[in-house]
């Protein structure tokens, strides 16, 4: 879910976009040095964003009957890591903006924090939490998934909470307002990207070896990593 | 091509340099969220449907089509603002200024999305992703969006071809089924993004590829007189929800 075009008053909306930058430029660097040092990235990073673009614009069964799309942060940040995901995520919420009328320039700020900063740093870091204890790769890939998509969503609800304290409880009042209208939809819905970015992967594995070797997924131990770097395999 | 950037393409006002455009659409945006609500956001509101069913030549129901999406988020955002939690009248009960609050919250993100429309429905991507290396994005960064943009067509393309494949093999029959179709469906998107970046790294490389995508630009020149007619226009706006705002409080 994005916050709409206008939604936050416009403090709220500056502070989003500064507290946003620090990630957003520290992503544009990395991905600007990749780009130079390996003009052929573009192509790839450009799919990448595509991908994402496409991923959200699935539509996913909801229990209720009715339809969502899928944040796709969670598999975004494991196949391409959070700091290159804060770059395409912003590029895509650009996107959807400008092309679909999704979310907005004013909320892109808040957006950007809570979709492509916090879900992935969120389900990319469980992600690497759980595959260093060598939880299997799928238990891993639904957990990353999962917290991608909540986290999004309860930053969400922070930041409309901060905009619209409730006039009787303040903050945290309309933080439990927002929180539980989110939880209803939002918990089936997580539980159902975390099962979708499962069976995207299963086949993944399948049929894509190669892509996922070479962007570091399949390769966890260090000596694995060692030993597909001297392969040439991994290229990060 | 998705609606909107296929109506800009066709837009009247297509020729003009993306900075008119965005002094207009942008300064509307900025003054619905800065001004008060009443009457500043429906002064907003009304001027920017008259410009885009007006001068900007946007079809009523192509822009129906695309406003009803944050319409409708606005509206069940705005609800949420009807209801208080705690206080003396019960766990949930309506709020005091609710209707208030929520009616102000309805006039400014609606005006708010139709300063941002009228933008997307007259600038295609493609005039001003290029720009936007003039304006100090760094190259490389334009150009992994513009690859983005570019591809992004192909693959909603391809996606929902593999859609209606799946559709006639009975793959959406069940909600086992359906499931199975979704992540094929993913997986697809994953596969032919790498596959279509592959095919085109080989196909540039073919033609001399130096890291650097030349794109054709339109030649446009940003008109003085129509940004200075656009900022005059903020300015009256302005101007005119200060006047009005007390008598009609």
């Amino acid at each position: 879910m994005h916050i709409a075009e206008g939604f936050l008053p416009p403090a709220h909306a500056v502070a989003w976009g500064v507290a946003s930058a620090p990630f957003v430029v520290h992503g544009a660097r990395s991905l600007t040095r990749e780009v130079r040092e390996h003009p052929e990235s573009t192509l790839l990073l450009g799919a990448s964003g595509a991908f994402a673009f496409v991923l959200s614009a699935l539509k996913l069964p909801s229990v209720t009957g009715s339809c969502s799309h899928p944040t796709g942060t969670g598999l975004g940040a494991v196949l391409f890591r959070p700091p290159v995901m804060a770059v395409l995520g912003t590029i895509t919420l650009l996107f959807q903006a400008l092309l679909l009328a999704h979310g907005g320039l004013t909320t892109l700020g808040a957006n950007v924090f809570s979709m492509a900063i916090v879900g992935p740093w969120a389900g990319y870091g469980v992600y690497r939490l759980l595959r260093r204890y060598d939880v299997p790769l799928m238990v891993s890939v639904f957990s990353a998934a999962f917290v991608a998509d909540l986290s999004t969503y309860c930053v969400t609800s922070v930041q409309l909470a901060l905009a619209f304290p409730d006039p009787g409880s303040g903050f945290l009042g309309a933080l439990g307002k927002f929180g539980s209208i989110f939880a209803v939809t939002q918990i089936p819905l997580a539980v159902s990207e975390g099962l979708l970015t499962v069976l995207v992967m299963r086949m993944l594995v399948q049929s894509s070896r190669g892509e996922l070797t070479r962007l570091g997924v399949l390769v966890t131990s260090a000596t694995g990593r060692k030993r597909a770097e001297s392969a040439g395999a991994v290229s990060r | 091509m998705l609606p909107i950037d296929a109506a800009a393409h066709g837009s009247r006002w297509r020729r003009r340099h993306p900075v008119d455009k965005a002094v207009l659409g942008f300064g509307l945006t900025v003054l619905a969220i800065s001004l008060p609500p009443w009457p500043g956001a429906a002064l907003v509101l009304v001027t920017a449907l008259a410009v885009l069913l007006g001068p900007a030549g946007v079809p009523g129901r192509r822009l129906w089509r695309a406003y009803r999406v944050p319409l409708g988020f606005c509206v069940t955002g705005a609800l949420t603002l009807l209801v208080q939690v705690g206080g003396p009248e019960g766990f949930v009960s309506p709020a005091e200024d609710g209707p208030l609050r929520a009616g102000e919250l309805l006039l400014r993100t609606s005006a708010a999305s139709l300063g941002v429309l009228l933008f997307a429905f007259t600038t295609p991507m493609s005039d001003l992703l290029p720009r936007l290396v003039r304006a100090g994005v760094p190259a490389p960064l334009v150009d992994v969006a513009l690859v983005t943009y570019r591809m992004s067509f192909l693959l909603l393309d391809s996606v929902h071809r593999v859609r209606q494949a799946q559709a006639a093999r009975l793959g959406h029959t069940t909600r086992a089924a359906t499931w199975r179709s979704l992540g094929g469906l993913g997986a697809t998107a994953f596969v032919r993004s790498f596959d279509r970046a592959a095919r085109l790294q080989t196909g540039l490389a073919g033609r001399g590829y130096d890291g650097t995508l030349r794109v054709l630009v339109p030649e446009a020149r940003v008109s003085v007189r129509f940004t200075l007619w656009s900022v005059a226009l903020l300015a009256a706006l302005t101007v005119l929800t200060l006047v009005l705002e007390r008598p009609l409080k």
